[in-house]
């Protein structure tokens, strides 16, 4: 063969080479360009081409005051299908182990991975569940589960997995879970707040989301910004005190064979609550229970938090702003005498002490510790009147928001003479905590007025906000003065006096306490239920320097109807325990403590 | 003499197609050299944008890593689980009886909890770098001359 035809031969190799490279690379263009997967392309190219995507920035953290992790944003994940990967083995053995891993019904999963999605122009699912409650939410794995389905697909003698792809989503996570659920409320699966702190703060712990140029392609590849994040919170909780209440409670609720309760605990200075503990609990973690179901519920909500939704008749502790009103307006003395009759008639109506009993004479102070509701009624009626009984009862903020910062707060209801049905027997049964409703929360409010020297405090749960730009701390809130300090203190000595004889339950040794009990029927469409009551006790201390305000109820207790029996013991655990995580010692150890310097 | 006609004539048949694919070639070749170039540079870009994609999945994965950490850390130091914890060692809750107070002149309690700040919001952008890297050559002639930014 000649030079030139080996030549001639050489080039032809190299033209038939690079012709075969340039029709593979044709081929594949087609096959990318109108093969099977053509769809999948074109929607990645899409959101990879999207010239803006909006991206939501960490959802803030909520710390307890001593620094403690309330509520953070662990890695959730989505689990998504890529239909146009699925075979019918992996249809079969994702729904497979999906149900298995998750509990979750077979037919449900399986249905989903067959419907035509393809012909609705659909190339990638998100599959979904059925909540107990008939809801209808995207399937959410955590960490280990999809760390599971990951070493699955990455193993080649696993079951065939092939289309199913986890997407990683921020999930609220609260590490403490049901001990603060009722306070925290709770994040649903679009990141939305609601109830409690993360629906009272939403918009601050949410932060701005912006929008901001996405996508997959490397060329136009460029550090993402930090979005602004939300605000971190510290709350005025004390999570140590707080699962000591919650022990004390459930073990309360246990004994007593009764339906529920609630105890707070505040700080009457300055109206931080430490406590707040509601039983049922709340896991928010696991919300859905707590949600409406479809179609539902949009004239009534549930009641998330008791402690501030939840309305009832206070019974025997609304006593205590019966006489603060009827000292501060200088109508009785604490020694003035009322002869007990056992009945007072009242626009018609006869009311009669707890036990259908007559006391006979007492002070104010022996009508405060046997609890009489026929003296009550009496002050109400004859000494203080209609107006003023009621104007003191508004100044306390009775059946008006206290304004903590914690949605889904109530006013509860009280009737005034402005009220077309009110009648002359209101004020007669107000007086003694009947015929009137408040909240938990509205009721320490205004008994803190009393702890607190008269200035009434509004309550909160926000201590400190720590934003990108510096920290707030909100100032205390005066929300003003129902009472003189000099009433609030005859009407604490009062207490403490009728406390030491009518229950000695609530007593704690080496500590001076003033307290009030309850025992409140619970209204039903014939009027009170025979059978239950709400116990309550609501007491604070030490008297020297009041620091905290404690308010417990249970509801219908079996063992007892009493708040004395039921509620003091309650008290009295709680206060015990409490002075000692408040770091307050016994009223009596300056003397000694005096009389160890002096020796 | 027949010959050396034939031969001069064949050298100048040749050399006149030599000539012409020289005044071809040479822009094609040119071409294909900036062609190579700007290859070569837009290949190290992609592989460069490509790298800081995975950097940001990295990044991804190593905070919802803190933020799974973090969760089984508070976990750990809840209330509850060092109540269980302490009364298995055999410890109980104290009451007062069995503190003793004392008087510390000059004691300053803790300074209140105050958590680290969120971080503030950053514009998208090229971060640190110089306009050197980004900006065309259209944009640094306008630049020079002074008449404002290209853009």
């Amino acid at each position: 063969m000649s030079l030139r035809a080996l030549s001639r031969q050489r080039i032809k190799v190299i033209f038939g080479i690079m012709l075969l490279f340039t029709v593979a690379i044709i081929v594949q263009l087609i096959r990318v360009q109108y093969g099977p997967y053509a769809p999948v392309f074109a929607k990645r190219v899409e959101v990879a081409e999207a010239l803006e995507n909006e991206v939501t920035p960490t959802r803030g953290l909520v710390f307890d005051r001593d620094g403690d992790l309330l509520a953070t944003n662990a890695p959730m994940y989505y689990v998504e299908v890529e239909i146009i990967q699925l075979t019918p083995t992996s249809r079969r053995e994702i729904a497979g182990v999906l149900s298995q891993v998750l509990n979750l019904p077979y037919d449900d999963l399986r249905n989903q991975l067959e419907a035509d999605w393809e012909g609705a122009e659909q190339y990638r699912i998100r599959l979904r569940r059925t909540t107990e409650s008939g809801n209808n939410w995207p399937i959410i794995v955590d960490q280990v589960v999809a760390d599971m389905l990951n070493a699955f697909l990455a193993d080649p003698d696993a079951p065939d997995l092939s289309g199913l792809d986890l997407v990683p989503a921020p999930q609220r996570s609260y590490p403490v879970g049901a001990l603060i659920g009722h306070v925290m409320g709770f994040v649903n699966q679009l990141g939305e707040g609601y109830f409690g702190i993360e629906g009272y703060y939403d918009d601050w712990l949410t932060g701005q989301a912006i929008l901001v140029d996405s996508g997959d392609v490397p060329l136009q590849a460029s550090r993402l910004p930090d979005t602004p994040a939300g605000v971190n919170l510290v709350l005025t909780l004390d999570l140590d005190i707080q699962q000591m209440v919650t022990d004390i409670l459930a073990e309360a609720i246990e004994d007593s064979g009764a339906e529920s309760g609630q105890v707070i605990v505040m700080d009457p200075r300055n109206g931080e609550i430490l406590a707040m503990v509601a039983i049922p609990q709340l896991d928010p973690n696991n919300y859905e229970p707590w949600l409406p179901e479809d179609g539902e519920g949009e004239e009534e909500e549930p009641v998330i938090n008791p402690i501030v939704a939840g309305q009832f008749e206070p019974g025997s502790t609304f006593k205590v702003l019966t006489m603060a009103a009827a000292l501060d307006a200088g109508v009785i003395e604490p020694d003035d005498i009322f002869v007990d009759e056992g009945v007072i008639e009242v626009g018609g109506v006869q009311i009669r002490n707890w036990n259908g009993g007559k006391w006979g004479p007492q002070t104010m102070t022996g009508c405060m510790e046997h609890s009489l509701n026929v003296c009550l009624a009496y002050i109400a009626v004859e000494k203080l009147h209609a107006n003023l009984f009621y104007e003191y009862m508004e100044a306390f903020g009775i059946g008006q928001l206290t304004g903590i910062d914690l949605a889904g707060e109530v006013a509860g209801q009280m009737r005034t003479p402005r009220h077309p049905e009110w009648t002359d027997a209101d004020l007669g049964t107000n007086s003694f905590g009947q015929g009137i409703s408040t909240t938990p929360i509205q009721l320490v409010t205004a008994v803190g007025a009393i702890a607190n020297g008269g200035v009434m405090v509004q309550p909160h749960l926000v201590r400190t906000v720590v934003g990108p730009e510096g920290e707030y701390w909100p100032q205390t809130t005066v929300l003003g003065q129902p009472i003189s300090a000099e009433a609030a203190e005859t009407l604490t000595r009062m207490l403490q006096e009728s406390l030491e004889g009518e229950t000695n339950f609530a007593r704690v040794a080496g500590y001076q306490i003033a307290g009030k009990t309850g025992t409140a029927q619970i209204p039903d469409e014939f009027g009170y239920d025979p059978t239950w009551t709400i116990a309550s006790f609501i007491g604070w201390g030490p008297l020297s320097d009041p620091r905290f305000v404690v308010l417990v109820r249970i509801d219908r207790p079996e063992s007892s109807p009493w708040g004395s029996v039921v509620a003091a013991p309650v008290f009295h655990d709680i206060v015990e325990r409490l002075v000692v995580m408040l770091e307050l010692p016994p009223d009596d150890l300056p003397q000694d403590l005096a009389a160890e310097q002096v020796e | 003499m027949k010959r050396r006609k034939k031969q001069a004539y064949k050298k100048g048949e040749a050399r006149l197609p030599t000539r012409v694919s020289d005044r071809v070639l040479l822009p094609v070749v040119a071409f294909l050299l900036i062609s190579g170039f700007y290859l070569a540079v837009h290949s190290r870009h992609a592989r460069v944008g490509r790298e800081v994609l995975l950097l940001e999945d990295r990044k991804a994965e190593l905070l919802r890593e803190q933020a799974e950490l973090t969760t089984t850390l508070a976990e750990l130091t809840s209330p509850a689980h060092l109540l269980e914890q302490a009364e298995a060692l055999g410890f109980r809750p104290a009451t007062y009886t069995d503190l003793d107070f004392l008087e510390i002149p000059g004691y300053v309690p803790p300074a209140p909890f105050v958590p680290e700040r969120p971080p503030a919001g950053l514009a998208q952008g090229d971060g640190a770098l110089a306009p050197a890297y980004t900006e065309t050559l259209g944009e640094r002639i306008y630049d020079w001359l002074g008449w404002g930014s290209a853009q």
